[in-house]
């Protein structure tokens, strides 16, 4: 049986602990980020580490569970990683709704950090 | 007012010249990809352009209509552009359907090739 390819096995951790330390204690996501980071969050755009845990520390909710359906992760050209996830997430008391992230990760100084953060939540304009 | 940042509009006109050449005739695709791309298609790998062109091509419908309800774009560190499209589509006669793709554009020669390309349908678990 072969391996799992090692982007897989990248992007599989990273996105665990992503969701986990979201779920549990958002503050500790600042690892994963550096200064050169983008995150678009609902089509707000932030750049650097310190805006973006701005931005992840000041949603408005006590609580938050993330549910994931399918993730996907390919090796890019320029030997970063690249992962889209497909999930559903709960907010306190409101009602579960679909959402969709993708990341891409970069190999710096052993680390795997994150360079490019894209969310939104399934919502659709019904046309 | 700005101008909008490069890689929005690049990002963008590549997403509208993907969708339209999808709905009418996707066989067509072929020119945005090159040998070392890589497509993920509902959780099947392709590699290379000839490989991805067939799997587009040999997907089971007749008629397709995609109607995008948001898209994010960002410059990522090895100057290429990713974006992110959520929206839904219909098939043939089924009923419509939510779905999310990414796409990693890097620029060669002067033309904006896709390398990696991400679909999934927006279909969950109920847990």
């Amino acid at each position: 049986m072969a391996e799992t390819p090692m982007w897989e096995q990248v992007g599989t951790s990273f996105v665990q602990l992503y969701y986990q330390r979201f779920d549990t204690s958002r503050v500790e996501l600042s690892a994963l980020y550096t200064d050169a980071s983008c995150l678009s969050w609902e089509g707000q755009q932030f750049q650097g580490k310190t805006a973006i845990m701005e931005k992840l520390m000041s949603l408005p909710f006590q609580k938050i569970q993330h549910s994931i359906t399918s993730q996907d992760h390919q090796p890019t050209p320029d030997n970063c990683i690249l992962s889209m996830v497909v999930g559903q997430l709960k907010v306190d008391n409101d009602p579960v709704m679909g959402f969709h992230q993708l990341f891409i990760l970069k190999n710096i100084s052993d680390n795997w950090v994150c360079t490019n953060d894209i969310f939104r939540l399934a919502l659709y304009n019904f046309a | 007012m700005g101008d909008k940042p490069i890689w929005e509009q690049i990002g963008s006109s590549f997403v509208q010249h993907y969708y339209q050449l999808f709905d009418t005739d996707r066989t067509h695709l072929g020119s945005i990809y090159i040998d070392a791309s890589c497509l993920t298609w509902e959780g099947q790998q392709c590699q290379g352009k000839a490989a991805i062109v067939e799997k587009l091509s040999s997907l089971p419908f007749q008629k397709i209509q995609h109607s995008i309800t948001s898209q994010d774009h960002q410059p990522t560190p090895d100057s290429c552009i990713l974006s992110m499209v959520v929206g839904q589509l219909k098939a043939d006669e089924d009923p419509i359907i939510g779905f999310h793709q990414i796409f990693l554009l890097k620029n060669i020669n002067d033309a904006w090739v896709c390398t990696n390309d991400m679909f999934r349908l927006a279909l969950h678990n109920f847990s």
